[in-house]
């Protein structure tokens, strides 16, 4: 177990947003949260790095290593950031300062956290590209150079630059087409075997979820409403919900067969 | 299409060519008001006062018998002297208030922006006159009444920014990859805020030089002898009609310096332009 949410609530004034969720994410897990717009899963991902706003609020706790996060102050979160958890969003154009190049992304990050050789720096930096399929060559080249797919590929060199022990990737698809999406979903899967990583895989494409994830929760208003294997949430779902979510989604019949007998 | 039309390309490299004229033109002058000035700018020659143009003194001399262009010369720098030490108090005090208020949020920022609305709701010139008029005349003054009345505007374009910028992405996965607040209001942030202050700045650089003159004009500001322009132009209004060029010669340069200083900053403008931010 790798990391462990109790109780977590996040509230906005009166309003609740997320409500009284537990997860457990084990080491290596391909975890996926799905559930439809609203339902809190962004806030939820959120707490989990204290990335919220000032306006919310978060009550419960979020174990990483024997230490509740939320409780975590501004210098240990910061020294936490990175290396235990580290995230991607839908929007790839907007992930990276447009006035640096990837090589000063990647090269702050990595000064931040304590390697100090200029040599070693640009060759983790052109290494994680590398680790990506992109051109090492790409260092010396601003965001705007790059196309969406490689973007987001950048991106997600970005994100595993220090070896975190989870990965939230927040609609990290949405944005791409659907052939994109798949390359680098399973461009994820394959470092994730690399380097051992949990993904918090955050998505309302149920498509994705059946192909990639091992765990599935299913989020609706706030509420975890069901938990459990990818096995068992598509063959037996408990949760009326669960089984809409299911019969919604755009999948071919044998798509699902085929899955199911592997 | 019409033959003589220009295309904006066109136009764009006579604009760069007219500023890199200008300010080549300028900087000579200064150069020059460094390196050789032929007489003193307050020595007084009663003997020879309103004298035509002549080898000795290619602008003439003013009523006292000041070579006109001497004092025209020192009056350039002071006047652009003195607009830019305004306008850097300005920005210096504007942009660290404008990150904070901006990061901050909060009662910091809510009293901030009442200050910034009770400044916003005069105009600039009506405060800086009454200030300078509450305070007394004198160059020191009116100066730090136009730093008060500059610095609100710096504040609230950078806390604007701020604002805007804060909710991308970038930002928080800078937050996300452990890096401070400084670093990256420093790395992240400022770059965006230095295009805009930039531009802000040049166009301000002319109402400065403008409010300066105007106020000296009045009374209010550089007192004489001192030659800045706008208390040469009150000085010679009483020999108006027998010799106007002692009026035009003051009155053109602040025209110049000032139209300069809008075109830069129109050019300034276009450059940092944020819809072509995003164009490769």
């Amino acid at each position: 177990m790798i990391l462990s949410i109790k109780d977590l609530t996040v509230s906005h004034g009166e309003k609740t947003i997320v409500d009284h969720v537990s997860l457990t994410i084990d080491k290596g897990e391909w975890f996926a949260l799905v559930g439809q717009s609203g339902s809190g899963k962004t806030m939820l991902s959120q707490a989990i790095g204290q990335l919220l706003g000032p306006n919310l609020r978060a009550s419960g706790s979020v174990n990483y290593q024997e230490s509740n996060i939320l409780a975590c102050s501004k210098t240990e979160m910061n020294q936490l950031r990175g290396k235990a958890i580290s995230y991607i969003f839908q929007d790839y154009h907007g992930s990276f300062t447009p006035f640096l190049t990837i090589q000063q992304h990647m090269d702050e990050y990595l000064q931040t956290h304590g390697v100090k050789e200029k040599q070693k720096r640009n060759s983790m930096a052109k290494e994680a590209l590398e680790s990506v399929g992109l051109d090492a060559g790409f260092v010396k080249r601003y965001p705007f150079q790059l196309s969406g797919g490689q973007l987001q590929r950048a991106s997600i060199a970005l994100a595993l630059l220090l070896e975190p022990d989870i990965l939230v990737a927040d609609e990290a698809t949405t944005a791409l087409d659907s052939v994109s999406a798949h390359r680098i979903l399973s461009l994820l899967q394959e470092l994730q075997q690399k380097t051992g990583c949990a993904i918090l895989f955050i998505t309302h494409d149920w498509r994705h979820v059946v192909r990639y994830s091992d765990k599935i929760a299913v989020m609706k208003d706030g509420k975890i409403i069901e938990v459990g294997t990818k096995q068992k949430l598509i063959h037996q779902p408990e949760h009326a919900y669960t089984k809409q979510l299911i019969q919604a989604a755009p999948t071919l019949p044998l798509r699902v067969r085929e899955v199911s007998k592997s | 299409m019409s033959v003589i039309a220009l295309s904006p390309k066109k136009i764009k490299k006579t604009k760069i060519w007219l500023i890199s004229a200008l300010l080549v033109l300028l900087l000579a002058v200064v150069a020059y008001t460094f390196l050789y000035l032929k007489h003193d700018a307050t020595m007084t020659d009663v003997g020879n006062r309103l004298a035509s143009p002549s080898w000795e003194h290619p602008m003439g001399t003013d009523h006292l018998g000041r070579d006109v262009l001497t004092r025209l010369l020192l009056g350039f720098r002071l006047t652009v002297g003195y607009s830019l030490i305004a306008l850097a108090a300005a920005v210096i005090i504007g942009v660290p208030f404008g990150l904070l208020a901006g990061l901050r949020g909060g009662w910091l920022d809510r009293v901030f922006m009442r200050i910034a609305d009770g400044f916003l709701a005069f105009p600039d010139t009506v405060i800086a006159i009454v200030l300078s008029g509450l305070l007394g005349p004198g160059i020191g003054n009116l100066l730090f009444a136009i730093v008060l009345v500059k610095w609100v505007n710096y504040a609230r374009m950078v806390r604007s920014t701020v604002l805007t910028e804060v909710q991308k992405d970038y930002i928080t996965i800078a937050r996300i990859n452990g890096l401070s607040t400084f670093t990256i209001m420093r790395r992240h942030l400022l770059p965006h805020i230095i295009g805009n202050v930039l531009v802000l700045a040049s166009l301000d650089f002319g109402k400065i030089i403008l409010l300066i003159s105007s106020l000296s004009y009045i009374g209010l500001g550089a007192q004489p002898p001192t030659p800045e322009w706008g208390a040469m132009l009150n000085e010679s209004r009483p020999y108006f009609q027998a010799n106007p060029e002692m009026m035009v010669y003051p009155g053109l340069a602040i025209v110049v310096v000032v139209l300069v200083a809008n075109v830069l900053g129109d050019y300034l403008r276009d450059k940092f332009d944020v819809k072509k931010e995003v164009q490769p």
